[in-house]
């Protein structure tokens, strides 16, 4: 074969290509030495001397398929409707093979003649301008054809077949027709399609995706109101899902992918969407009875619909809500606090892990979940005028485990549970009261010595200061501080006594607190007569720190020093641990054998309170005997001295180291009092950065500052605004009342 | 060890104890006393010996830090022991921060006017 153009016979040669395009478009045998020769053929036209023939063979070309469709049309017409849409999908198999064949024998007029007259992709996506008149490939022509000729004639009455298929296979499971030819002639539509740049779907879903889910539509309205005639949700809820999963497959079995979320949107528009109550109405009771597969279901179900879990949010809300407070209503008892954590935990962790399970874990139900917490958590009693106890139970909670304890429970377990004790924690609103608390509690098990390990007490700081800011911890780590200053301290006051030779006859240790970072305000200082035993380890201890510090006094603390007493007078020796003033009271009876509480109360110039408390627990440590049952100032005391005890070496401090309700109360006063200096020294910080601000500014300030400690009520706020302006920090700007500046 | 202030037992007061198991056990034991203090744990609380509480230039407890360090955050873990208090001649009180800033305007006390002078510094 020569390739150098020549002067060619059109009609012989179309006489024979013709014969051929019908072997390959009709799938017959076409022997390989024909098909090359015909191939050299369509190359010979395309290249003909002294004029190319390529239009020409184009044109004849596509008036062979354009015949040879309306033939297969009338055959297919033929067979009647009952094999319709079996014919036509045999037609089109071997039609669509045919095309891709005859596109390949075609190769040298499409690559050469007609692409390079084709527009760009680039210009067709958005050049938008008009194709109809250009030639295109012939395998392209081929379907272009079939379109026009085919399927455009038959489309409608296919359709109707093919969704009366489908009908046929919702109600029995099967259809007369075959699935492949159903299917095949379905995606027929796309096929066709297939080789345009955009809108290659078009055809397909005008004209049979649309009349298919209106037809599926109508069909899932009439299912509800089917499976509604039960009125049992639960049954329904499942009875959907089925549907849902048995359309899913069925689209799978019969239609292109890309009608899968429509048509299960379709059946959730009306199966779910316009049965919202319906399902609401069992909502509740799901709910309340934890009823996992009814809830998943009705999850799953809800999802799909814009705005519709609302309401089962809302539901749980208040379920886990009322949960939370049954679990801490009416506990009573010593470990109130332990179980007030420990319930609310399992409360916590039960629905955590019901809205993993059930809710997949979905935000909406996790900040349910956080909402119930947090309103559980900082429930205020008697119509919100009694205060949360949650921050102090928390830190009490916290106390017990971070104290020295005979029960047997591990490090790691305590760790664990501290760790945990976290999360109920973040849901304290109050956390300022919080603090408060945990450093009185702190504080005493420092300074008492019942700390368990200083690393749990760290470890347990730095949980709180990721949770709150380093603000919020700050005090508590100046304890700490102060703690290894004091070790200090009393190492170099030893090296003082030795040096000048001093020796004070007791073991003296001490702990040097600095004011403001502890708890302990100068409030709690009483007036004290120190017993002559003790005076001279103050006075030495004194000269000693006013040589090392400049500018500083000391208080002492005496309500919370301890003595190791030896008690000699029994019949076998005691080494007894006890409070200050109980030793203090106990001394006194060295040269007395009774004294009334009244001569003990003004020769230690302790008030009544106090020795009530210090003088009733030794009574009640059966040191002291009493002559009435209730202490008075005329009750006369005298020392025990038939007391016996298997254990010659203990402590008695317990009963006096207990929080008393006085101290709780005193505690939450001094809260409002340390909230109010809290906002006047941000009003002051804000203020003075700001020099003039709008009363609203200032407001939305100070609250964004608070906002990690506690959440400041308006009122209060104003009222600190104005004690600062009353004191002069700041005043009212001359042309406004509604504007503050700062007073330098 | 026993405390060298503390009386001895007075025998006419408590004639038992005299008579006490151990003594007639051992007599070359002194008499024992009745209360014998061994150990003493004491807890002093320290505060700067400052006439008035509060810093008059920053308005704040002279316990706490200024106001310029408290917003700075510069407090570590050792408290505010860089804020420190100091005391004129005048014996007026004031954040050793907060005054060192006002005497470079004013080189008198904002309390009384008198010339600033540093008598002590808070340590
Ligand atoms: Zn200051
Ligand atoms: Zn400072
Ligand atoms: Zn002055």
């Amino acid at each position: 074969m020569s390739l150098k153009p020549r002067t060619v016979d059109f009609n012989a040669t179309w006489t024979l290509l013709q014969e051929t395009i019908h072997g390959v478009i009709t799938l017959a045998h076409v022997p390989r030495p024909v098909w090359n020769d015909r191939f050299s053929d369509v190359y010979s036209l395309c290249v003909a001397h002294p004029e190319p023939m390529a239009d020409r063979l184009y044109a004849e070309t596509k008036l062979y398929l354009t015949n040879h469709v309306a033939k297969l049309l009338n055959e297919v017409l033929e067979g009647g409707d009952a094999h319709l849409v079996k014919n036509y999908f045999k037609y089109w198999t071997d039609y669509s093979i045919g095309a891709r064949y005859l596109h390949s024998l075609y190769l040298y007029l499409n690559q050469q003649h007609i692409k390079t007259q084709k527009l760009s992709d680039a210009e067709i996506i958005y050049g938008g301008s008009d194709t109809a008149g250009e030639q295109m490939e012939i395998g392209e022509l081929a379907l272009e054809i079939w379109r026009s000729g085919m399927i455009s004639p038959l489309g409608y009455k296919l359709v109707k077949l093919l969704l009366e298929a489908i009908d046929e296979d919702r109600l029995y499971h099967t259809t007369t027709l075959p699935i492949d030819a159903v299917k095949g002639t379905i995606l027929s539509f796309v096929e066709v399609q297939t080789y345009k740049k955009k809108g290659q779907l078009q055809l397909y879903q005008e004209l049979f995706e649309e009349p298919f889910l209106n037809s599926s539509g109508e069909h899932f309205k009439r299912d509800a109101a089917r499976l509604l005639e039960s009125k049992d949700v639960s049954l329904y809820m499942e009875k959907v899902i089925a549907k849902i999963d048995e359309e899913l497959f069925r689209a799978r079995k019969f239609l292109h992918p890309s009608s899968l979320p429509k048509i299960t949107q379709r059946c959730e528009t009306h199966m779910v969407a316009e049965h919202l109550l319906f399902l609401y109405s069992e909502c509740k009771n799901m709910v309340q009875g934890e009823r996992k597969q009814d809830l998943s279901n009705m999850y799953n179900l809800l999802k799909s619909v814009p705005n519709a879990m609302s309401v089962l949010v809302e539901t749980v809300l208040d379920h886990i809500k009322s949960q939370g407070l049954v679990a801490v209503n009416n506990l009573q008892g010593e470990s109130v606090h332990i179980h007030f954590v420990e319930n609310l935990l399992e409360v916590y962790k039960k629905y955590r892990q019901l809205i993993q399970e059930v809710y997949k874990g979905d935000q909406n139900f996790m900040g349910a979940l956080d909402k119930a917490c947090s309103s559980v958590i900082n429930y205020r009693p008697s119509d919100g005028r009694s205060p949360s106890r949650s921050p102090e139970l928390l830190a009490k909670y916290c106390d017990t485990l971070l104290k020295k304890s005979t029960k047997g429970i591990s490090e790691s377990e305590v760790d664990e549970k501290l760790s945990q004790s976290i999360i109920i924690f973040k849901y304290i609103d109050d956390k300022d009261i919080f603090q408060k608390f945990y450093s009185r509690m702190l504080a005493k098990r420092l300074i008492h010595q019942q700390t368990q390990s200083m690393d749990a007490e760290e470890a347990m700081i730095n949980r709180l200061k990721q949770a709150c800011g380093y603000e919020f911890t700050n005090k508590l780590h100046r304890m700490f501080t102060d703690m290894s200053l004091s070790g200090d301290l009393n190492n170099r006051f030893s090296t003082f006594l030795k040096n000048d030779s001093i020796d004070l006859g007791i073991t003296f240790n001490i702990h040097v607190l600095q004011a403001g970072a502890w708890p302990f305000g100068q409030s709690n200082v009483t007036s004290f007569a120190l017993p002559q035993q003790l005076e001279r380890s103050v006075q030495m201890f004194e000269s000693f720190y006013h040589k090392r510090f400049n500018g500083r006094k000391l208080t002492w603390l005496h309500h919370l020093c301890q003595a190791e007493l030896r008690l000699g007078y029994l019949k076998k020796p005691y080494l007894i641990t006890m409070q200050t003033f109980q030793m203090a009271i106990l001394l006194m009876f060295e040269t007395t054998n009774s004294l009334t509480c009244g001569e003990i109360r003004d020769t230690l110039q302790l008030n009544n309170e106090q020795i009530q408390r210090y003088a009733n627990s030794l009574v009640e440590c059966k040191f002291l005997l009493a002559d009435t049952e209730e202490l008075s100032s005329n009750t006369s005391l005298r020392l025990n001295t038939e007391y016996s005890n298997k254990r010659t070496r203990f402590r008695i401090t317990a009963a006096v180291q207990k929080e008393t309700p006085q101290e709780v109360e005193h505690t939450m006063n001094s809260v409002e009092e340390d909230r109010k200096l809290y906002l006047q020294a941000a009003i002051v910080r804000i203020m003075k950065s700001r020099k003039v601000l709008k009363h609203n500014a200032l407001i939305q300030e100070v609250c964004a500052q608070s906002k990690v400690s506690f959440a400041p009520s308006i009122p209060m706020i104003k009222k600190c605004i104005e004690a600062l302006i009353d004191k002069q920090y700041i005043e009212r700007t001359p042309h406004s009342s509604e504007e503050y500046s700062y007073v330098a | 060890m026993r405390i060298e202030e503390g009386k001895a037992v007075s025998p006419s007061k408590s004639p038992t104890m005299a008579d006490g198991v151990e003594r007639m056990d051992n007599e070359s034991i002194k008499p024992e006393k009745m209360f014998t203090l061994k150990k003493w744990n004491a807890v002093a609380m320290w505060s700067w010996d400052v006439e008035c509480d509060t810093c008059a230039i920053c308005r704040v407890q002279v316990m706490d830090a200024c106001l310029r360090c408290q917003a700075e955050s510069k407090r570590d873990f050792y408290g505010k022991q860089d804020c420190v208090v100091v005391w004129g001649e005048c014996n007026h009180s004031f954040h050793y921060c907060c005054m060192s800033l006002w005497v470079k305007q004013n080189n008198r006390c904002p309390l009384c006017q008198q010339e600033w002078s540093i008598q002590r510094m808070g340590k």
